[in-house]
């Protein structure tokens, strides 16, 4: 029972990492209530890079290819997307 | 009424053609941007484009759909580069099929400022300093925030 984690730019190059899966077995709250700030919180916990990177106050959250607030609720097969305010044009 | 993420350079010429080809109308509206040799007063020598493949097209598409609504489109067509850029290489091209320049001139517009913001592409400059991620800008997020106040209205 997992979800696919993707990290773009600044937050890829300062975590050194762009994609995994993380295994929601065992996460508190129960995996049914788990939405993305209890990801966040998740991934905080793998050391102070993890936790600055991913809560500085405008990283975007995109579930499924569409951006979200941190209430949005997660569920197993997701694919769970976090990076800066994007730029393109 | 279709995108296109790509990493070769855009065909200007031959998208014009198609945009009217496939469905001509009055009125055809089309933004070319470029990338430019400085941000800053800083000279820029080459620009790398990171992109989120799924979400970009999904995000483009919807917007093109957006805009054809809004602005009564025959047609649309948005092409956005990804990967290393060279100074005045093509990075992005929209284009809009109305019946009136007014209509096809704010789609192209209202298509440029919202994937400013809301499409999954970032840049890196190479400038002479060395190489720094590009950050959002305000006049940006005003620019996209605009169209939604019209919204509202």
């Amino acid at each position: 029972m997992s979800i696919t984690i993707k990290l773009f730019s600044a937050l890829r190059e300062a975590l050194g990492e762009s994609e995994f899966e993380l295994d929601l077995v065992g996460m508190e709250p129960a995996a049914s209530e788990l939405d993305v700030a209890a990801i966040k919180a998740a991934l905080s916990k793998r050391g102070a890079a993890w936790r600055d990177a991913l809560n500085q106050p405008n990283v975007v959250h995109a579930l499924n290819h569409k951006v979200v607030f941190t209430d949005a609720l997660v569920s197993e097969g997701d694919e769970l997307a976090f990076f800066p305010p994007m730029t393109g044009g | 009424m279709s995108v296109a993420l790509q990493a070769q350079a855009i065909d200007v010429a031959t998208e014009y053609a198609h945009l009217v080809g496939d469905a001509p109308g009055a009125a055809v509206a089309t933004f070319t941007g470029y990338v430019r040799d400085h941000t800053d007063q800083q000279a820029v020598t080459e620009l790398a484009l990171e992109h989120y493949p799924e979400m970009a097209q999904k995000v483009l598409d919807e917007l093109g759909h957006a805009a054809a609504e809004r602005f009564q489109l025959s047609q649309w067509r948005i092409v956005h580069r990804y990967g290393v850029l060279g100074v005045s290489e093509t990075i992005v091209w929209v284009g809009a099929v109305a019946d009136h320049r007014g209509e096809a001139i704010s789609a192209c517009e209202f298509m440029m400022d919202s994937l400013k913001t809301d499409a999954p592409f970032w840049k890196r400059e190479q400038r002479l300093t060395g190489e720094q991620w590009v950050t959002s800008r305000d006049s940006d997020n005003a620019r996209r925030a605009r169209w939604q106040s019209v919204e509202v209205e």
